[in-house]
């Protein structure tokens, strides 16, 4: 009896599937009829390589976190919008894997968007480098640009491509609002790690500062991590306890914005801008755009241009920014910002200008020297004069 | 007066940790382990950020949102300890494996909420003035303006305090009461106690879910005081974990956890006040776990009875087994 029930259940669902199959065949050949441009593009698509335009070039990203961070990778993806926007890709030509840790997991990443068929994969996060570069040795085809790396050019590969921009020029600005703002003569800042990124941040933020304020001092702190909220909470609550009243920040959240609000105290932010999440303390913010690299990649890619190994745009050409002024600004800010702005854009002005002393009092940069960062990765970790680390 | 800054702020940052290892204390008398906490932190934190959202709009800011914030935090800390509890009281699957499980999906619950209510939002999901305001600093008069004492004592949200009187209400309710002896009997041995007439999978769901609500306070810290109303998807940040080893710091009981819990959030914040030469940052974030390694070596070689872990803890109880 069993076995006769169970040849009965195998024949049904034979039939079933035979029947779904059918179903599908008509379907298909409806939509077939109905649309032959269709078939066309698919061709078109089939043909590898020969064709790539911008109909149907795909472009994956590899992030640390998602939009939601409301700072780097929403920054990002801010860019990411602008060049769909820009360039006319739809949707579907854009592979995003979000929340990406920094470690053995984003290899897959990377390579699943290989695998899915990306012409482009731009990977943002400093510690997916070793990742990148180990999945750019197996798909030559593949243009890999990584976000404020700086192997690329040692890696030796063609399609290994660092990019990163001269966000201390923006830093440099945003700290003179800070530098005007402040009462105390005393700037908070939390930073993230102690890696050349963020002490050439501060560094900026700090001599922005003091061009316009020469008694200022500053105050940092490390959270030890790009994004723990709460930390970063209680590295602003301890700098503001040390007599800090204007914070800066190098780190994700909008934890020391909302610190700074509570406590009474202003805010220069990162990444976006938070004035939304702090009226009373926000002043700006030093931003990104990086459509203009994501743009050019493409493009360069496209016209079988070569992507630089290591490419690098700061304030003049629009990569970097401060968001708009708010009401928490001290008068006369805004011309003060625009002096110096406008310096930077003619080359008037360099950020790290000598005579610079690190804060043992060694001289870093001589007078009538300049630093420049040899690769787009910022490497200048020295921490100046008037600066007090606390690790 | 560094010190008076310190003791706050450490008493700031032991005080979600109270609430939660208060929670997993509770749970754990009655013989679950739940290794859920850091999930159901989490499922406190979105719960009470969207229900503030949502009553600011339909009825008013400030001190009525933030009474439905609490409760709602409550209730999605012990939703999550009910699933907790069905599983492992009533469907008895292994607890560790479940408790773990909690965790990861009280996180992900999180996270995809708060993307849905920030899309909805258009951006930051803000709380108004008024609601931020009631989860400040209290104004207690001159009394927050005693010199040393002021600071000290007067100057907390009304959740420190919230947490402290929970910590002497569960103290009182162990010792003091009978439910609390049955519920400890419960933990200790569920078969002497189901012959003793004691309802078991009562006594264990209560305390499951109770203690899940717990938890629940403790995430709602996290994004209501901790991130002042703003939805920040890494708020909780291993708070949950921690809470899981301060359990066994305190020993399993509510009354030393409370210093326990702001020794933790000393620890947790002492590289911000106190630079000792030669230890790397990344030291400090070890040293909570080395003290709890420490208590575990302590409290092993003592075998003192008072000091242990619930005896049937992590083991689930089936009738028929006996």
């Amino acid at each position: 009896m069993k076995k006769i029930l169970a040849i009965l259940m195998a024949l049904l669902l034979c039939l079933s599937l035979f029947g779904c199959e059918q179903g599908k065949e008509e379907k298909q050949e409806e939509a077939q009829d109905g649309k032959q441009e269709a078939e066309v593009t698919d061709e078109e698509v089939t043909n590898e390589g020969e064709s790539l335009t911008l109909e149907n070039i795909k472009v994956g990203f590899v992030h640390i976190s998602d939009p939601s961070d409301m700072g780097y990778t929403y920054n990002h993806d801010l860019g990411t919008q602008k060049m769909m926007e820009t360039l006319g890709l739809s949707k579907d030509q854009i592979i995003n894997q979000f929340n990406v840790k920094e470690g053995a997991s984003c290899e897959t990443a990377i390579r699943e968007c290989a695998e899915q068929g990306c012409n482009l994969i731009f990977i943002t996060s400093f510690g997916f480098e070793d990742y990148a570069i180990k999945v750019a040795k197996d798909y030559p085809e593949i243009e890999f640009c990584h976000a404020t790396g700086y192997k690329a050019k040692s890696s030796g590969l063609p399609n290994m491509h660092n990019y990163f921009g001269k966000i201390y020029e923006a830093r440099y600005l945003s700290g003179i609002a800070a530098g005007l703002a402040t009462t105390s003569n005393k700037l908070g800042y939390v930073a993230a790690m102690p890696y050349a990124e963020c002490i050439s941040g501060f560094d900026a933020f700090f001599l922005g500062a003091k061009s316009v304020n020469p008694d200022v001092e500053m105050v940092v702190m490390y959270t030890m991590s790009w994004n723990d909220p709460t930390k970063e909470a209680q590295v602003t609550q301890a700098l503001i306890n040390q007599g800090c009243d204007v914070i800066g920040q190098h780190c994700d959240s909008t934890a020391p914005a909302t610190t700074a609000e509570a406590n009474g105290v202003l805010h220069v932010g990162y990444n976006s801008d938070m004035t939304e999440a702090a009226p009373n303390a926000s002043i700006t913010s030093a931003v990104w755009d990086w459509s203009r690299y994501l743009i050019f990649a493409i493009n360069s890619y496209l016209e079988g241009k070569e992507i630089p190994v290591d490419w690098s745009e700061g304030l003049a050409e629009g990569v970097c920014d401060i968001t708009p002024l708010s009401k928490n600004a001290a008068p006369g800010t805004a011309e003060k910002i625009e002096e110096a702005k406008q310096a930077i854009i003619n080359g008037e002005l360099e950020v790290f200008a000598g005579p610079l002393k690190d804060n043992e009092g060694n001289i870093v940069v001589e007078e009538g020297d300049v630093y420049v960062d040899e690769q787009s990765a910022p490497a200048f970790d020295k921490v100046l004069e008037g600066i007090t680390v606390f690790d | 007066m560094a010190l008076i800054n310190f003791i706050n702020a450490a008493i700031l940052a032991g005080t979600p940790l109270l609430l939660a290892t208060l929670g997993e204390i509770l749970t754990e008398k009655s013989g679950q382990l739940n290794l859920g906490v850091e999930g159901m932190m989490y499922m406190g934190a979105i719960a009470s950020l969207a229900a503030a959202w949502y009553s600011e709009q339909y009825l008013a800011p400030g001190a009525i949102a933030a009474v439905i914030a609490t409760v709602f935090a409550f209730l999605a800390g012990a939703l999550g300890a009910l699933i907790y509890a069905f599983l492992t009281i009533t469907l008895r699957a292994n607890q560790n494996v479940t408790g773990l499980t909690l965790s990861i999906f009280g996180t992900g619950f999180a996270k995809f909420f708060g993307e849905i209510l920030s899309k909805k939002a258009g951006g930051y999901i803000t709380c108004a003035e008024p609601t931020k305001a009631a989860f400040a600093k209290l104004d207690l008069g001159g009394l927050s303006e005693l010199p040393v004492l002021g600071k000290l004592i007067f100057s907390y949200n009304f959740l420190v305090y919230l947490a402290f009187s929970a910590a002497l209400l569960l103290a009182l309710f162990f010792r003091k009461t009978r439910v609390g002896l049955k519920l400890r009997a419960v933990g200790e041995d569920p078969a002497a106690a189901d012959a003793s007439a004691i309802a078991v999978i009562r006594y264990k769901y209560l305390a499951t879910v109770i203690g899940g609500g717990l938890c629940g306070l403790g995430g709602m810290y996290m994004s209501m005081v901790n991130q002042k109303g703003i939805w920040v998807p890494e708020c909780v940040s291993g708070y949950g974990w921690l809470a899981v080893a301060l359990v066994i710091f305190a020993t399993w009981s509510p009354l030393r956890a409370i210093y326990c819990a702001i020794i933790f959030g000393a620890l947790t914040i002492l590289s911000l006040y106190l630079q000792i030469p030669g230890l790397d940052l990344q030291l400090y974030g070890m040293l909570p776990y080395l003290v709890t390694i420490f208590v575990l070596i302590f409290t092993s070689i003592k075998q003192k009875r008072e000091f242990m872990m619930p005896k049937s803890c992590g083991v689930n109880y089936f009738r028929e087994e006996r």
